[in-house]
């Protein structure tokens, strides 16, 4: 399946923006046959928008220059006097001393450049600066400012130029990342608002928040207002680490998936998220990866469905701690991920490829695998706060998701096993071994698979799961083992599928 | 702080020259500090404060003129912009709409405005601006006057407690125009 649907937004550099508002300024100033400087206080009056300051300006142009403080002629008359009192200090200077916008109000150097440095560190205010005299509405601009101005508030204020360049402009936004300095521009009117910032961070233009397709915008507000209000609870539980589940010794993951390994002489494997042994988990056992999965579920017949209900009712936040935990663990697995990525291309390329002799360029499937890693861990964190909020009685719709969520989490745990652990015996080889090369296979076909499986999943909870409707009454209960392989190859037969939770029983 | 110093000195000078030529305002510096001043000033005419005088006290700022100095009534004052307890005053241009070219005397005449011009949609005594934004201008003007009379008069210590109650029983007296007293505060000035 192809994805080519044309990008909609440019990431912009600083120089990128300061070029920008450089060719804005110098347009309107040359339309309007006004000075750079007149140009740039209009635009930034007009937030940025030339085609407003058009607009305004040949309906009225008195009534934008009244409004803007651009005079055409000074207010005060003046005087032959060889000295002037000024404004502020109410001193006597001799003229030359004493400098004043184009209203004529006469203030001093000193006073000039107190009244302007307290009002660039006052805020982005001093963009809109005008004269001190409170009759007067004249503007002052960067000609001023640059004169005047000590050295350390010029910049300030050059900064505030720029970002009002970007926040005020309705078509541009920082890239929200912290420490990015990247801005994007984004064209109205295309269909996905995820954006990807050159600094590698993925967000949503339409709310800032990192990038959560398929969940939409609102669901990512609720979810994270109710996380900052559970926070306390959550932080309660989730500080406290987890025992290992045959020895009880207390556990904090440091590792990138859920497969756990207890340290010596324990060694019992588990699933970090339901702490049941891992050996009943994934297809080598022929085991069902359910472990996405609320509740026991696996305790086949234990409880009924009903009950099962008024259970989760009367433990709604039992119920929110198991979505906000599986969230939580694939952030926090993501990070671990991105943290890899960074040493593998830093560090393990290198050696591999001195190793195994082959050029760095022939182990780009490694990379590619961990970004296909830290996607995935992005979209399924995602899928539980979708998850979260899928209407309990949608009783056909909750089964399929669960379904298609625990085959995502098992295609991904068994990827990020095989880049993270299976990777391992290869960085510590003495030399070449002709398992890499199966190992290339292998690595690169799960990289694929995955990719299409999430994109598949993807598509089918933005269109609300709808195939559920048609197909979602007869379950039928079919074999997962290989399912996540056979459904990455189309998105067919999804519904026909539907048959997860009972599997449980069978295996 | 020399800048301010020589600003506020150069005020001092103006307003002894000025005396005379602005009879509503009188502004004194403090003996000992010169960033410490008080001003007397003369309600407006036409308006419930009218008679009145009020006391203002000012503290002024280190970086004055760059920063506006801290002013408020040391005189109760029934008014929508005056907080009742602290005579905090609501007013723009002490505030963001500062400008270094106020002087002292600018901002004396500015409150002296702002007695006369009430901004009841921007209280900090919502009794005062709710009897104006619902209309009650009777109601304001009573209750000020009140005020006026038993804080700001002149001949204040003249002013027994006897008298003000019977005062305040005559603005409590409800007209033929339907005057309300809901505002009334009666546990202050009594």
């Amino acid at each position: 399946m192809c994805f080519l649907f044309q990008k909609s937004y440019t990431v912009l550099k600083e120089e990128d923006i300061l070029h920008r508002q450089e060719d804005d300024v110098t347009r309107v100033s040359t339309v309007l046959s006004i000075s750079r400087v007149a140009a740039s206080i209009l635009l930034r009056h007009y937030n940025w928008s030339i085609s407003k300051v058009h607009d305004a300006w040949f309906a009225d142009e008195d009534a934008v220059r009244k409004s803007v403080g651009l005079l055409d002629k000074q207010v005060v008359q003046l005087s032959n006097a060889r000295e002037l009192t000024c404004g502020i200090c109410f001193d006597t200077f001799p003229c030359d001393k004493i400098i004043s916008a184009a209203c004529g109000h006469p203030f001093c150097n000193t006073c000039w450049s107190g009244y302007i440095s307290t009002t660039i560190n006052d805020g982005p205010g001093c963009l809109m600066l005008r004269c001190p005299d409170p009759s007067c509405q004249a503007s002052v601009g960067q000609d001023m400012i640059n004169l005047l101005a000590p050295g350390g508030d010029k910049d300030k204020y050059s900064r505030y130029l720029l970002r009002s360049y970007i926040e005020d402009n309705r078509k541009t936004k920082w890239c929200p990342a912290p420490g990015c300095e990247y801005a994007i521009d984004f064209a109205a009117g295309s269909g996905s608002f995820d954006v990807s910032c050159l600094c590698s961070h993925n967000f949503c233009w339409n709310c800032v928040e990192e990038a959560h397709r398929p969940v939409d915008c609102g669901t990512v507000t609720k979810w994270i207002l109710k996380n900052s209000a559970e926070s306390e609870n959550m932080n309660w539980i989730l500080a406290n680490s987890k025992p290992c589940p045959k020895c009880k010794r207390p556990i904090e993951k440091n590792q990138g998936c859920m497969h756990m390994t207890c340290t010596p002489p324990c060694k019992f494997e588990f699933c970090w998220l339901c702490l049941g042994a891992w050996s009943d988990h994934g297809e080598r056992t022929g085991g069902f990866y359910a472990c996405n999965r609320y509740e026991a579920a696996k305790q086949e017949g234990a409880y009924d469905e009903s009950e099962r209900r008024r259970e989760m009712a009367k433990n709604s936040l039992e119920r929110y701690t198991h979505y906000y935990e599986r969230w939580a663990s694939n952030q926090s697995s993501r990070q671990k991920a991105l943290a890899d990525l960074h040493q593998m291309q830093t560090v393990h390329l290198e050696k591999l490829s001195d190793i195994h002799c082959t050029p760095e360029s022939q182990l780009k499937f490694i990379t590619e695998a961990w970004l296909q890693i830290v996607e995935c861990r992005r979209v399924l964190k995602w899928t539980y706060a979708y998850g979260f909020y899928l209407h309990e009685h949608e009783q056909a719709k909750r089964q399929f998701f669960e379904y298609l969520q625990g085959e995502a989490e098992s295609g991904l745990e068994r990827l990020h096993q095989c880049a993270e652990k299976e990777l391992q015996q290869f960085i510590a080889a003495d030399g070449p071994s002709k398992e890499f090369d199966e190992f290339r296979t292998k690595l690169a076909g799960l990289t694929s698979v995955t990719k299409n499986y999430f994109e598949n999943l993807v598509r089918a909870l933005e269109n609300g799961l709808a195939d559920v409707d048609s197909h979602g009454a007869c379950s039928k209960t079919t074999s997962s083992k290989n399912a996540v392989v056979g459904k990455g190859k189309g998105s067919k037969g999804k519904g026909g599928k539907t048959g997860g939770s009972s599997k449980n029983g069978d295996d | 702080m020399q800048a301010s110093r020589a600003r506020l000195f150069k005020e001092y000078k103006e307003v002894q020259r000025e005396k005379v030529a602005d009879p509503d305002i009188q502004l004194a510096c403090d003996d000992t500090n010169i960033f410490k001043w008080t001003a007397l000033i003369k309600g407006p005419s036409e308006t419930p404060f009218e008679g009145g005088v009020f006391q203002l006290v000012f503290s002024v700022p280190e970086q004055y003129p760059l920063q506006p100095p801290q002013v408020r009534f040391l005189t109760k004052i029934f008014h929508p912009n005056v907080h009742f307890k602290t005579g905090e005053i609501c007013l723009d241009i002490l505030k963001n709409a500062w400008s270094p070219a106020w002087t002292l005397q600018s901002v004396c005449r500015a409150i002296i405005a702002l007695m006369a011009h009430p901004e009841p949609d921007s209280p900090l005594n919502c009794d005062s601006g709710n009897l104006l934004r619902s209309g009650d201008n009777r109601g304001y003007q009573s209750m000020a006057r009140m005020y006026t009379r038993l804080a700001a008069s002149p001949k204040k210590g003249n002013f027994g407690n006897e008298q003000a109650v019977i005062l305040l029983m005559n603005l409590a007296n409800p007209g033929d125009d339907g005057y309300r007293c809901s505002g009334l505060d009666l546990e202050v000035g009594i």
